[in-house]
């Protein structure tokens, strides 16, 4: 094809014009002067998971029924799927392009369909082929961040110890996080998932300063991440009355099998998740819980959802009230003395002040009084080498902290306390642990790891598990870039809810997860932004016959040779998966 | 997407079109359906020229470049040469453009259409005579700008009801189709080629050089151009039997036009008038449908 002609005698002429060959051979990429390139993007879901997890990818993967080619996916990021499908706070659906054309895509539902679905098939993880390491390294806690890191530590191929003060795995996922939110069978499933890669344990170890120094010459590196377990106490007259309980130790006795005496009239004071799951846990033990909170509803840290359902389920919450004096009788606290505020103009942090409403002191009847005003990490454990600022460790990007060989992530280093930033954090230790006992930096791969501009790195990138081709620009695709035309309206898919009454009278799960079915049509709905899909638009709307299509799984390629440079395909396409670039000539 | 349409390809790439022209796709989508056993017969236009030179051509079938007025006659001489062959397989596909079907070409047209020919009419619509530097046609729409009604004086005279002339021929089969959606396009194609007698097909194709438009953009004008009214997608049976193949979403008319310099001189006053008639014209077809 593409041959030319040429009759050397007239003889040769045909009698009448007529044509032998096609037009192939005529070079009409000459007329070029935009060239169109095929490159994917980064989806802003992607862009903002602060775990790295590649979200449109595993959405895709769902839209073809791919269900445990999806969990691996999601597995090479974060070994937790189950437990961030049920308890993420999934800044990847704020970002979420559909969120400006609809609804954002009911992402968590999905994840927790792909990863309860790999449970209930027994799924395993495929083996990755790597050589063992002979260097040895110590976590230090098990919340998501020790998890992450030891579980991504071992797949590059490290000796690894996980070091846990408590007698079992998990963190605040385990303690904190109760049973209604999080099953604790669906937890230790994920946990045994990580274990069975080859990880040593030993729980009922609390490290300390001591310990490290003497113990754990052996490791080639440390990795802190015990979180925050310290309940700050609450600065009033009687706070210290032994009838005060801590939020946070009230969620861990209960998990425990402990049992903690309540009366009806539980008052919690404190309007962050452990206030909120303290409520909401001691109403399923029979009490009538209510929260007091200090500031407005738009400054409450917990997550907006769970305050809702908290109300929903009839627990009241106080805004704008703060206890001032604990009364008790004995032992026996009776009452609670509170004042309201209101606010004044915002301080240096931005935060409104608060001001004493004079005069506005009142008594409320109490039997229990919980106190969940927050979480600090027990800094007395460190090495004085380890430096602070604000009670947290202090690290570069590499989360590597002052002292040398050690790194710390999670609840210990970060304000940004989430069990995704945990993860997203375990995760780059491991890689800058990698780095630091390679002699290499952290920095030098930043660019090929680094998902988008966003808080995620990719380990599957690092792993070169990929595909280096199809590696996304950092560019992130943003609504206006998405051709609307290709897709209708159609409403999210919600989860289902058990009934007010047979939540408060079990410990069972809130949120039912989404039917197969549901998952599917939900996943449909996702836009792939930035990344080809194979819709084949760029080819259909081809008038110059110069998109080539490949079999299986290949992206289309242009013909140079024929591209006129017209800029359909990059019009039309309806995810914004190419780009133009201005020709050299 | 995910299209329907077949992907054998009947173009060679290498074509002599702009870039983004629109007729190339109206001319592959219908070859697609058509498939090897189609005979083309091109008036003189843009195709005669796309085509490519002596002694090459573009299309993989068999095609007969012809004299501008004559295309219906062509290949009405055609499908007799080839029935007088025993040859009931062979589909003869007309492809002119506006100016050869809406003026020059109509007589021989109009003349077939009553006999009943049994071929396929595209009319693939640039909206004016295009090979030859932009001119007017009959099919030229109210207010826009070529060469031969020049700003200070642009068309002040609607676009022809082509299709609607050609239903009163009371021929099997018209339609107006766009190569925004070549899923649409095809299955008419595919019903036309399974109908004997003359079947009209009038396919919008979009000229970025001769609208003053960028060559990207010439899909999203056509499917504004579906969505805005101003080119319905609608079928005729047998004369009488209007049928509205898609619901459009009502896009107002100033979205379309803004695209395309060939209607940059408009005043707010000019686009209120077309968005008008868009109105009243789809109105009437609304009638004819509901009929
Ligand atoms: C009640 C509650 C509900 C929450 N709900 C959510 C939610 O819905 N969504 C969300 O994204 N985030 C939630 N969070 C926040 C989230 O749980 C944390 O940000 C996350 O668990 C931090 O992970 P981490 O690994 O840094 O620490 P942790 O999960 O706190 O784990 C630290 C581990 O280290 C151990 N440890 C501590 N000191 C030592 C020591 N000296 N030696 C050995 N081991 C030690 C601890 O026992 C613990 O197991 C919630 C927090 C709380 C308290
Ligand atoms: C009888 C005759 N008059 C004029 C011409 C010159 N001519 C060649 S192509 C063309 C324009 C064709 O316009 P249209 O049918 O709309 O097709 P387009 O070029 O726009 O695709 C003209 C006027 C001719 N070839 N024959
Ligand atoms: S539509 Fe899909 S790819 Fe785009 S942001 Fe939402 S989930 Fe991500
Ligand atoms: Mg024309």
């Amino acid at each position: 094809m593409g041959k030319q002609i040429t009759f050397d005698k007239k003889e040769d002429l045909p009698l009448v014009t007529s044509s032998f060959e096609s037009m192939a051979w005529n070079k009409t990429g000459d007329w070029r002067y935009l060239k169109p390139i095929f490159q994917d993007k980064t989806p802003p879901c992607n862009n903002s998971c602060p775990a790295g997890e590649d979200v449109q990818g595993y959405l895709y993967l769902a839209q073809k029924k791919k269900y445990k080619e999806a969990w691996n996916l999601i597995k090479e990021e974060n070994p937790l799927p189950a437990v961030c499908g049920r308890a993420c706070m999934h800044p990847c659906e704020d970002s979420c392009n559909r969120g400006e054309f609809d609804e954002p895509i009911n992402i968590s539902a999905i994840e927790r369909f792909l990863a309860d679905n790999a449970i209930k098939q027994g799924y395993i993880l495929p083996p990755i082929k790597r050589k063992k390491k002979k260097e040895k390294i110590a976590i230090i806690g098990s919340g998501p961040a020790g998890l992450s890191c030891a579980y991504q530590l071992k797949r590059i191929g490290y000796q690894v110890t996980i070091f846990e003060a408590l007698p079992a795995l998990g963190g605040m996922l385990r303690i904190g996080i109760p049973d209604y939110r999080l099953p604790k069978d669906i937890l230790e499933h994920e946990i045994d998932t990580i274990l069975e890669l080859g990880i040593q344990i030993q729980t009922k170890a609390r490290i300390d300063k001591e310990t490290i120094a003497k113990d754990m010459k052996d490791f080639h590196a440390i990795f802190i991440a015990t979180g925050c377990h310290k309940s700050i106490r609450l600065g009033i007259a009687g706070g210290d009355s032994r009838s005060v309980i801590s939020g946070l130790d009230f969620l861990k006795d209960i998990h425990f099998g402990k049992k903690v005496p309540l009366g009806k009239k539980v008052a919690v004071i404190g309007g962050g998740n452990t206030a909120i799951d303290t409520a909401r846990l001691a109403l399923r033990l029979g009490a009538k819980p209510f929260i007091l909170y200090r500031r407005t509803p738009a400054e409450m840290p917990a997550i907006k959802s769970e305050v809702i359902q908290a109300e929903n389920e009839g627990i009241e919450i106080s805004y704008l009230t703060a206890p001032t004096r604990i009364i008790s009788k004995g032992n026996r606290v009776t009452a609670l003395e509170c004042v309201k505020n209101r606010t004044g103009p915002p301080d240096s942090s931005g935060n409104k002040t608060l001001i004493e409403i004079k005069d506005s002191h009142f008594p409320i009847e109490v039997d229990n009084i919980i106190s969940a005003i927050g979480e600090i990490p027990d800094i007395s454990i460190l090495p004085e080498e380890v430096d602070l600022e604000n009670r947290l460790i202090v690290t570069d990007e590499s989360l590597k902290t002052t002292m040398n060989g050690v790194f710390a992530g999670g609840d210990v280093k970060s304000p940004l306390r989430s069990i995704a930033h945990a993860i997203g954090s375990g995760k780059r230790a491991a890689i800058a642990i990698d780095r630091y006992l390679k002699a290499k930096t952290l920095e030098d791969v930043m660019d090929t790891i680094r998902i988008g501009d966003g808080p995620g790195l990719s380990m599957r990138s690092y792993l070169q598990r990929d595909d280096p081709s199809r590696r996304k620009t950092k560019q992130v695709v943003r609504y206006k870039d998405i051709n609307i035309d290709y897709f209708e309206q159609k409403p999210r898919h919600a989860v289902k809810t058990l009934s007010i009454e047979e939540r408060v009278s079990s410990k069972k799960e809130v949120h039912l997860g989404f039917p197969c079915e549901t998952a599917l049509q939900e996943a449909g709905r996702c836009f792939n932004c930035g990344v080809c899909n194979h819709c084949d638009n760029c080819y259909i709307f081809c008038s110059d016959l110069a998109v080539i299509k490949h079999k299986g799984k290949t992206r289309n390629t242009i013909d140079y040779d024929h591209c006129k440079g017209c800029g359909v395909c990059i019009e039309e396409c309806p995810r914004d998966a190419m780009y133009m670039e201005r020709e050299e000539k | 997407m995910s299209s329907t349409m077949p992907m054998q390809e009947y173009i060679s790439p290498g074509h002599m079109a702009c870039p983004g022209c629109g007729a190339v796709l109206a001319m592959r989508y219908i070859l697609n359906v058509l498939g090897e056993k189609t005979v083309v017969v091109i008036p003189a236009s843009c195709w005669s020229v796309i085509d490519g030179v002596f002694p090459y051509s573009a299309v993989r079938v068999p095609l007969f470049h012809t004299a501008f007025e004559t295309a219906a006659s062509v290949a009405s001489g055609i499908k007799a040469g080839l029935d007088i062959q025993g040859d009931t397989e062979t589909t003869v596909l007309a492809f002119a453009g506006d100016g050869a079907t809406f003026d020059i070409g109509f007589q021989a047209l109009s003349g077939a259409a009553e006999r009943n020919e049994d071929f396929i009419y595209v009319c693939y619509d640039n909206e004016a005579y295009m090979n030859t530097g932009v001119q007017r046609s009959s099919a030229t729409p109210y207010g826009a700008w070529t060469t031969t009604t020049p700003v200070r004086h642009p068309k002040d005279r609607p676009k022809k009801r082509i299709l609607e002339i050609m239903a009163a021929h009371e021929i099997p089969y018209a339609a107006t189709a766009s190569i925004a959606y070549p899923d649409d396009l095809s299955a008419k194609v595919k019903k036309a080629k399974g109908i004997y007698g003359t079947k009209f097909l009038h396919i919008f194709s979009p000229c970025p050089t001769g609208w003053k438009s960028k060559s990207s953009q010439i899909i999203k004008i056509a499917r504004l151009a579906v969505h805005t009214k101003v080119f319905p997608l609608y079928e005729v049976e047998n004369g009488f039997t209007f049928h509205i193949n898609m619901e459009p979403k009502n896009i107002p008319v100033r979205e379309y036009l803004k695209l395309q310099g060939r209607f940059a001189h408009l005043s707010e006053e000019d686009i209120a008038d077309i968005q008008r008639q868009v109105d009243e014209e789809w109105e009437h077809l609304l009638k004819r449908a509901l009929y």
